[in-house]
């Protein structure tokens, strides 16, 4: 290239001056993006906009099943939120609710946690069948787990036959913990797949630099461990909460919510009044509950992760 | 000729009235004369595959045998059977939501009883009193099978089979517990009595057997405590102004009879009253391996020890088992809750429709249809005369007979949907005091209150004194 040609080039460059006026630091806005959005957004809209507005909509109506406001029916108001606001089994079931998913969270991610960690250490052969078991357990239909945990927790079961007490009903005494140790099973191959792969990526340096410095197992988990894992946990936390707040069918095969109400949670509650009831309208209004409790969820998850 | 001229112009202005007249009504007839005996009708009728009849397999028969038998009959009518798989609540919603839709509404459909009122309320039923009173299977059915789809003068809905209660119990273990044979109890207190000789002589048996909890669904309760409330000194379930019942002595009375039995360790365990796998069938599986000796159960028990629907198989069932009459608390009578599966035609049917709907019911009403139906759903068929017909006593003897027998102590159970909340919680303090014994009647109907007033309002409750 001769010195002519690149003293061409470098006229017709941009001047450093130019480059200057576009500003990096800031949110640019594109018209023309808005037309390769659409297609999501029309997706979106369609999938979950509309049918979210709907369902909203259908809350605050006096909408049933069967009977003389099946088709002839009309928006009332907040006169389903007054009756919400009044009905003690949908506060109960809300706290239900709270339950089942905080103790499957614990145990999800504890007992995840812990077998990966154990699995990390293990040979080969273990680690592939004990992994293979977890993960089968995960993988099995909602139907399969809550028919296999119904016959081993009521009388004459496996848990009764294991702790001598053959004629025990685990289920009835005790449905609440049973149900929720039931959907702990079942997530939690999932949960050790996924940190066994975050601890996996924890750079081998630091845990030996710590190790050279006398560090303890409990600090080098508390201090290295935990904070790297640490996204990987609230993603877990998220899915596990996320995915049992939306778990009918476990429960539903085991318990149908009972006895009683003792398992009666949201996504049942909202069930049993829509259809047993036929109050459609009431059920879509505890529908709309489980929607805001997700959504706290998931801006929680984005705001942490963001964080992070 | 002119004779003949004005002869056959009289016939061609005759024949072209007539034609002008015929072309004139099919006009105005509109649907109804493409009825005619030429016009090609197409009727829905929709049914429970999995519920209604024993096996699944069995209903299937019935229902293509009443179609072909029809399809013959009525050349002109084609018969599209719309078979909605699932539990019964499921058939429930699929039901409710193909009524809710014009194009999809089943012409004719087989539903439970307690769902006509809430059909009629919502107008997808079409009064049918001036085709009952054409057929003559109608003027056979009792009074209160009659009276099962009457509201407000109007018939909405008409009997296909009829399910009651009555007592079973096992013959050799009373007689080890040395009571005698054959037992009819007078009173409430003779089954507590004949249960606690039972736990005392045969200590590894469940003494009685009386449904609770929510498992088996609303109708869960109509095998267990809403008979004996039937039996009770007030009965009622629902007022005349449309209230719900949550307080009364005959609700103590029951919940008090519920208390004895489980506080006394009398009943079954809650792993099988709480079973979601088909908890009413329960006795019919415990009473073959010899571990029950009384059960307050359901028609439908004896039919599931034939060959036919082998729940299990047990050729000896028509000797080992007996089976009494439910007493009432005071001991006058009788008691038992009566439900059935009813038949009831669409409103948006056209009339060539109805009456194609009609001629089925005809058809599936003809006794041998009837009892077939009968034994193959473990119904007790609605005419009366059916009850000694050899073709049904001979199915499940002596069961099926005794149950006919038993039937017209039946009292039907309420239809609206304030209804079905009162049985679940009626279901749920059942459960309460078969899970915690301790739990005292007065307790219960507490709960019980709370529960249905929290669910109804105030308003829509009310108690009996």
């Amino acid at each position: 290239m001769t010195v002519t040609a690149i003293l061409s080039d470098v006229a017709t460059a941009p001047h450093v001056g130019d480059l200057w006026k576009t500003r990096h630091d800031k949110t640019r806005f594109q018209w023309s993006s808005l037309a390769l959005l659409t297609p999501a957004f029309g997706l979106l809209a369609v999938l979950f906009l509309i049918p979210m507005g709907y369902a909203v909509y259908l809350g605050l109506t006096n909408l049933t099943l069967v009977g003389p406001t099946a088709i002839k029916w009309g928006f009332t108001g907040t006169q389903n939120l007054v009756r919400m606001k009044s009905d003690t089994e949908f506060w109960t079931s809300l706290w239900t609710t709270g339950f089942f998913i905080a103790g499957s969270i614990l145990g999800v991610v504890v007992i995840g946690y812990g077998l990966a960690s154990l699995l990390m250490r293990a040979r080969p052969w273990m680690r592939i069948i004990v992994g293979g078991i977890v993960v089968i357990a995960w993988m099995m239909p909602a139907v399969t787990a809550g028919m296999t945990w119904y016959a081993s927790t009521t009388g004459g079961g496996t848990f009764g036959t294991l702790t001598g007490l053959h004629n025990t009903n685990f289920l009835d005494n005790a449905p609440l913990l049973i149900v929720t140790l039931a959907n702990i099973w079942s997530m939690t191959g999932f949960c050790m797949l996924v940190m066994g792969a975050a601890l996996r990526n924890i750079p081998s340096e630091a845990i030996e630099a710590a190790v050279v410095e006398n560090a303890s197992p409990w600090q080098r988990f508390r201090l290295i461990v935990l904070p790297l894992m640490r996204p990987t946990i609230i993603a877990v936390v998220l899915l596990v909460a996320l995915l049992s707040l939306a778990n009918f069918s476990l429960i539903y095969i085991m318990t149908q919510g009972g006895p009683g109400t003792a398992t009666n949670i949201l996504p049942l509650y909202s069930y049993e009044q829509a259809f047993t009831f036929n109050n459609l309208a009431y059920g879509a209004l505890i529908g709309n509950v489980m929607v805001i409790i997700a959504s706290i969820f998931g801006v929680l998850y984005v705001r942490i992760a963001a964080r992070s | 000729m002119k004779i003949m001229k004005k002869a056959s112009l009289h016939k061609f202005i005759a024949g072209a009235a007539v034609m002008a007249m015929a072309g004139t009504a099919i006009t105005l007839g509109g649907g109804a004369m493409t009825a005619g005996a030429s016009s090609k009708v197409t009727i829905s009728v929709a049914y429970a595959a999995n519920t209604t009849f024993d096996t699944t397999p069995l209903g299937t028969t019935w229902w293509g045998q009443v179609k072909k038998e029809f399809e013959a009959q009525y050349p002109n009518v084609t018969v599209k059977l719309v078979a909605v798989q699932g539990g019964e609540p499921d058939f429930l919603t699929k039901l409710a939501l193909l009524y809710h839709t014009a194009s999809t509404a089943p012409t004719l459909a087989q539903f439970p009883s307690t769902e006509i009122a809430l059909y009629a309320s919502t107008d997808y039923l079409m009064p049918m009193n001036k085709y009952l009173a054409t057929t003559s299977w109608f003027k056979e059915y009792p009074k209160v099978i009659q009276n099962e789809g009457l509201i407000k003068g109007n018939i909405y809905a008409v009997s296909s089979g009829e399910n009651n209660v009555g007592l079973y119990y096992d013959k050799a273990i009373l007689t080890k517990a040395g009571i005698k044979l054959p037992w009819q109890p007078k009173t409430w207190q003779d089954i507590i009595t004949a249960a606690q000789a039972i736990k005392k002589a045969e200590p590894k048996v469940i003494p009685l057997w009386l449904n609770a909890g929510t498992a088996a669904g609303p109708n869960g309760a109509g095998y267990g405590i809403l008979n004996m409330l039937a039996g009770s000194s007030t009965p009622t379930i629902q007022t005349s102004s449309g209230k719900m019942v949550v307080s009364s002595p005959g609700i103590l009375q029951a919940l008090n009879f519920y208390h004895t039995v489980f506080a006394d360790g009398l009943g079954a365990p809650t792993s099988q009253l709480f079973s979601p796998n088909n908890a009413p069938n329960i006795p019919s599986t415990d009473f073959f391996k010899g571990t029950l000796g009384i059960a307050v159960s359901a028609n439908f028990i004896g039919g599931n020890w034939t060959k036919q629907v082998s729940f299990p198989y047990w050729a000896q069932a028509s000797t080992a088992m007996g089976v009494a009459g439910l007493p009432t608390a005071s001991g006058k009578g009788y008691a038992s809750t009566l439900s059935g599966w009813d038949y009831g035609i669409s409103s948006g049917a056209s009339a060539a429709q109805a009456t194609a709907a009609e001629n089925f019911m005809n058809v599936a009403q003809e006794s041998t249809n009837l009892i077939d139906a009968g034994n193959w759903a473990g119904w007790v068929p609605p005419v009366q005369s059916d009850w000694t017909v050899p073709l049904y006593t001979n199915f499940a003897a002596p069961f099926n007979e005794e149950f006919g027998k038993l039937l017209p102590y039946s009292t039907e159970l309420p239809s609206s949907s304030n209804y079905n909340v009162w049985v679940q919680g009626m279901e749920q303090v059942s459960g309460t005091i078969a899970q915690t014994p301790s739990t005292t009647g007065a307790q219960a109907m507490a709960q019980l209150k709370q529960y249905v007033t929290n669910q109804l309002g105030p308003s829509e409750v009310t108690t009996l004194k």
